[in-house]
């Protein structure tokens, strides 16, 4: 979710309404699913924050604003340049082997607006913002910008060999390689990776031999550096994926429309095919008109709109909305610089959108449902209930916890208890595990606790994770009680009493078989069996085990398998 | 306060305390008692005694006559041991007193490793015994007996058999002794010395007036009868009739307790818990560790989309794939993802990984949990919701746990429309958020289309987000075999918890502090 950066006053000449300031800027908000971050309204600057991650066309200021000034029209003004035209006077001739590099280019002039700074910055903005995010920093689009009247078109996209040319790109003084820009320059470094394992690299280059620049890292200095004062642009945008890059110069080109520039279209020529054939005439208008039934647009909406009041609202939210030749139905057509329609239903957001969404009464769901908790949750609450009648303090802790709190501190390195489930990408090694018993978690409160009155009983009703290779996931969730007791005087037997008086009251019997435990003082600790199956365990723990976790009070453990208790049936 | 209400709250202890000063004052009047002598004549234990005491000069009864710090020497372990085996000076000068009639001659090595002492013991002991002109060192560093006696290894004799099991005041000895004890005692960096001086404070009590009128009070009306503790034998005999039972003092704080209590942030939970039942959800559970297939592709969140950074996941170190992915939900997700799949959907147009859809990572969004209760062939109409754990590549800070509950769920039913979407996120804000004023606005999430923020107005914080929800696509229903609306819906309760709580750092949710776990109260 991008953040960006407008200026109100560039703002409200591209709405063509200067009276906005009067409405909050929040009022607006809504139809571009933006939240204010922050506002400066000494220097007019508004960070905002765009939450839809398919509207890549709202992230400039130019978008917002269109947006909301369709909305203010009750419909889009058109974009002359998506119309086919005879043939675009320039042209792209693309060189074979890029099919395997970096397939697709699209490009387009844009002449006739004088480039401010507010204009310069967010073109630079938007550039940023659709490589780095809808591009993935490049990977699947990059986009450049050069000033026109320098280029002698034809332009050609074609490989070369990392040492064939040398030119000056952006950022430094002196003419390099293909080579040592991905060595050494800051851009090269960055993005060079994507173009691993090529051993030749996309080159722009026009009819005189001069180099636009090294797609998709870094642009020629002499051509490629736009100006504040410039009125005459080519804009190319190169890519892995034809939609994404048609859908990226669209929005390009009405941006740069939107401030006044008039756009002309680019012819480009593959060798091999595309999926628009081997020419492709850019701005290229890739949507179709759709036909969607009015009923399921008022079945979603729960209201009966009729057809016309939704024509209205898609009219006013940018689409292309017709009466369809399908009885009942609506054709829409979404604007060129949006590529989100992938389902009739699609529309039914922006029509409710376009609409307001307080435009709409909400009702209650009317279906009858019973409700209740899990078998297990429902276990999970009356063995709490129990701990806390026996005096028990409910411990939550986190699920992710150290190598070293759960395996380590409890002796257990190098045992046969030491198989945990771990992260791959670590952020934290405190955060690097997830637990596998609750009591590494409650021996963790008792080691911040040591000054909090004694006696502490502790307990904690929570998953744990189980490394288990017949599960799906190789991993078993369980839920798992444990508790713990430490004062003076603890030992197994108090903790056997609330064991025995809880199992008691679950109707559960079970017997007590000694296991050897590195974690337990040996002859002190035993096994929880109850049908047959170990459910827990129990334990006075090691003083090795106290002094890792600079304990200093005797303390004593169980843990139960709640999902046992679940699991096998009331008896 | 009049004296018979005073002596009602007056503690057995003090009533003792105070009727031994008044019996020693009315014998010799002006003699104050020392604390020794008032513990034997009050019959009370040092301890018991000290905290009469302070409880009786708080309450100006008595007062300190005198106060004479007196210092105290002992025989420390080593003392002890020096009186049994000898110290090093008496060692040393025996040493080479024998040496001297067998007509050897030693050096202080010779003696120190015979011996076996340390050299901070040697050094001292040999400066001892030179000063005293016991000793002399000749030629060679030899050390020979001058036949004069050593005033340092009497005195030390004589004080260790003075001072064996037992104490005395240091100004009881002559000077010379007191040299050698001072000399000799344990001082701060050197603890092996064999005398100890502590300092005792000495105290002597006397009556003040008003504790005079009240100890003659206590002696007129008679204590012998009252009792503090109501007992079990009192009640067998009867005699509770005969005795008077001391009243407390009720204004008292009382002792702490360590009660068995539910985690203040699960009385948070059981209470949504219960509401989300009431309104008749059906609790739902999932597994920790999911693939990313249930955690997002189930959920049409593309495998190459930017959408896909929102849910920073944790990867599993091992195992990283699961063994499968259940058919023929993976087929049909991979559908929809590629070509729509028969959803009516275009679908994402890209080629779908099926070895990815297996990658094992810790559950990022409860929304996993719904996506497996869709395919699990839900109730129609149909209300669930899960509390469930979840985990996010993040950055601990203030505001960013990195495992935290989400409060999710799913409505199905063939009446769920964008209103009854409205509906239920209206209900929430009432009786979850027990808010007066709501609103909707648009918002995006990959797998809902409409979806909506819903806000409800904090009577302090203002406008805050309660939730967000939306209906699910069909790209996300059909493929697991759901054919009717459903509304997909989640809480965000952790900041209404903390405002419940009076936390203002998420961490301390799962604080691992016992006492704030102890003293944090809800306000629901």
């Amino acid at each position: 979710m991008p953040t960006i950066s407008i200026n109100q006053k560039d703002f409200e000449q591209l709405v063509g309404r200067p009276t906005i300031a009067a409405e909050p800027l929040d009022a607006w908000l809504p139809l571009v699913k933006a939240e204010l971050k922050d506002q400066d309204s000494e220097s007019g600057e508004v960070r905002l924050e765009l939450h839809d991650s398919n509207r890549p066309d709202l992230w400039s200021c130019e978008g917002i604003a269109r947006q909301i000034r369709i909305k203010l029209q009750g419909a889009a003004s058109a974009y002359p340049f998506f119309k086919p035209t005879p043939r675009p006077k320039r042209r792209i001739q693309v060189m074979q082997g890029l099919e395997r590099v970096r397939p697709y280019i699209a490009a387009c002039t844009a002449v006739g607006y004088k480039m401010t700074g507010e204009g310069l910055a967010q073109l630079v903005q938007t550039q940023e913002k659709l490589a780095d995010i809808f591009g993935r920093k490049r990977r699947t689009i990059s986009i450049g910008l050069y000033r026109l009247p320098q280029i002698v078109f034809p332009v050609t996209y074609t490989l070369v060999k990392p040492e064939e040319v040398r030119f000056t790109p952006l950022g430094v003084e002196e003419k390099m390689s293909p080579r040592e820009i991905l060595a050494v320059h800051p851009k090269g470094l960055e993005y060079g990776p994507i173009l691993a394992g090529h051993d030749r690299l996309p080159l722009l280059m026009d009819e005189e031999g001069q180099v636009l620049s090294l797609p998709p890292i870094i642009n020629s200095r002499e051509i490629g550096e736009v100006r504040v004062g410039d009125r005459e642009l080519f804009v190319e945008v190169t890519g892995t994926d034809l939609p994404m890059v048609l859908l990226t110069l669209n929005i390009l080109a009405v941006n740069l429309a939107d401030r006044g520039a008039t756009i002309e279209a680019v012819e480009v020529a593959y060798p091999y095919a595309t999926e628009l054939g081997k020419t492709v005439r850019t701005p290229f208008n890739f949507q179709k008109a759709r036909s969607i039934p009015i009923k399921t647009i008022e079945d979603a909406l729960g209201v009966p709109l009729g057809a016309e009041r939704i024509r209205q609202a898609l009219l006013a939210y940018g689409y292309e909305a017709s009466a369809s030749k399908d009885r009942g139905a609506i054709s829409v057509k979404i604007p060129p610089y949006r590529n989100d329609l992938m389902h009739p239903l699609d529309v039914v957001e922006d029509v409710a959108i376009s609409r307001g969404y307080g435009e709409f009464t909400p009702i209650m769901p009317s279906q009858f449902t019973v409700g209740s908790l899990s078998r297990l949750e429902e276990m999970s609450d009356r063995v709490r209930d129990m701990m806390v009648g026996m005096g028990f303090q409910e411990i939550i802790s986190n699920i992710m916890a150290s190598r070293q709190e759960l395996i380590d501190r409890m002796h257990l390195a190098g045992s046969d208890r030491d198989q945990i489930v771990e992260v791959e990408n670590v952020m934290t090694q405190a955060y690097s595990c997830l637990r596998q018993w609750i009591t590494p978690s409650l021996l963790r409160v008792e080691a911040a606790s040591t000054r909090a009155f004694y006696p502490h009983r502790l307990f904690e009703v929570g998953e744990v994770a189980v490394p288990d290779a017949t599960e799906e996931t190789g991993v078993r969730t369980l839920m798992v009680l444990g508790a713990l007791i430490a004062h003076a005087n603890a030992n197994f037997s108090e903790a056997h009493s609330c064991l025995d008086l809880l199992l008691f009251y679950l109707d559960r019997p079970y017997t007590l078989e000694p296991i050897s435990h590195r974690s337990f003082l040996d002859g002190r600790a035993g096994r929880i069996v109850s049908n047959g199956r170990a459910v827990g365990l129990i334990g006075e723990i090691h003083p090795e085990v106290l002094e890792h976790w600079q304990v200093s009070m005797p303390s004593v453990v169980f843990e139960l398998e709640v999902d046992a208790l679940v699991n096998e049936g009331k008896s | 306060m009049n004296a018979a209400s005073l002596i009602d709250r007056l503690h057995p202890l003090e009533i003792k305390v105070l009727t031994a000063l008044s019996r020693h004052q009315s014998q010799s009047p002006h003699v104050a008692l020392r604390e020794e002598e008032l513990g034997q004549t009050a019959a009370l234990e040092p301890a018991q005694l000290s905290m009469a005491v302070e409880w009786l000069l708080a309450k100006s009864l008595i007062r300190v006559e005198s106060e004479r710090v007196t210092q105290i020497v002992s025989l420390t372990k080593i003392g002890e041991h020096y009186f049994e085996k000898y110290s090093p000076v008496e060692r040393i000068l025996s040493a080479v007193r024998d040496a001297s009639q067998a007509g050897r001659r030693l050096t202080i090595q010779d003696i120190r490793s015979r011996e076996g002492l340390e050299p901070t013991e040697m050094s001292g002991a040999i400066g001892s015994l030179k000063k005293d002109g016991a000793i002399r060192i000749a030629e060679g560093g030899q050390v020979e007996a001058t036949g004069t006696p050593s005033r340092t290894a009497e005195s030390l004799r004589s004080l260790f058999q003075q001072l064996r099991a037992t104490s005395k005041e240091l100004q009881a000895f002559p000077e010379p002794m007191r040299g050698v004890i001072e000399q000799h005692a344990v001082k701060r960096g050197n603890a092996r010395e064999p005398f100890r001086i502590d300092e005792r404070v000495e105290r002597r009590y006397t009556l003040t007036p008003e504790g005079m009128t009240i100890a003659q009070a206590i002696t007129q009306q008679g204590t012998g009868e009252e009792v503090s503790q109501l007992t079990p034998d009192l009640l067998k005999d009867g005699a509770w009739r005969t005795k008077r039972f001391r009243k407390y003092t009720i204004s008292l704080r009382p002792p702490r307790l360590a009660a068995g209590k539910r985690h203040p942030y699960r009385e948070f939970l059981d209470l949504v818990k219960r509401k989300l039942v009431s309104m008749g959800f059906l609790e739902m559970r999932g597994p920790l560790v999911e693939t990313e297939f249930w955690n997002m592709d189930a959920l049409y969140m593309p495998q190459f989309h930017p959408a896909r950074a929102i849910h920073d996941v944790y990867f599993v170190k091992e195992p990283t794939h699961a063994r499968e992915i259940a058919e023929p939900f993976l087929s049909q997700v991979a559908a929809a993802h590629r070509n729509g799949g028969g959803t009516g959907s275009t679908g994402w147009g890209y080629e779908y990984d099926l070895d990815r859809a297996r990658r094992l990572v810790l559950r990022s969004q409860g929304t996993a949990v719904s996506a497996r209760t869709l395919a699990s062939g839900p109730n129609v109409p149909g209300k669930y919701f899960s509390i469930a754990r979840c985990f996010r590549y993040d950055q601990v800070d203030a505001t960013h746990a990195t495992d935290f509950f989400q409060v999710e769920g799913i409505v199905l039913g063939r009446d769920i429309n964008f209103r009854t979407l409205l509906g239920l996120l209206d209900l929430f804000a009432r009786e979850v958020a027990q808010a007066k004023e709501s609103r909707f606005l648009p918002t995006y999430f990959p797998f809902t289309e409409p979806s909506v923020e819903l806000q409800v107005r904090h009577p302090r914080l203002g406008w805050i987000e309660l939730g967000g929800a939306g209906l699910f696509r069909a790209e996300v229903t059909r493929p697991l075999g759901v054919d009717v609306p459903v509304i997909a819906w989640g809480l965000g309760l952790d900041r209404m918890a903390m405002v419940a709580l009076g936390i203002h750092d998420i961490r301390d949710l799962f604080s691992t502090d016992l006492e704030m776990i102890r003293t944090t109260r809800g306000h629901f």
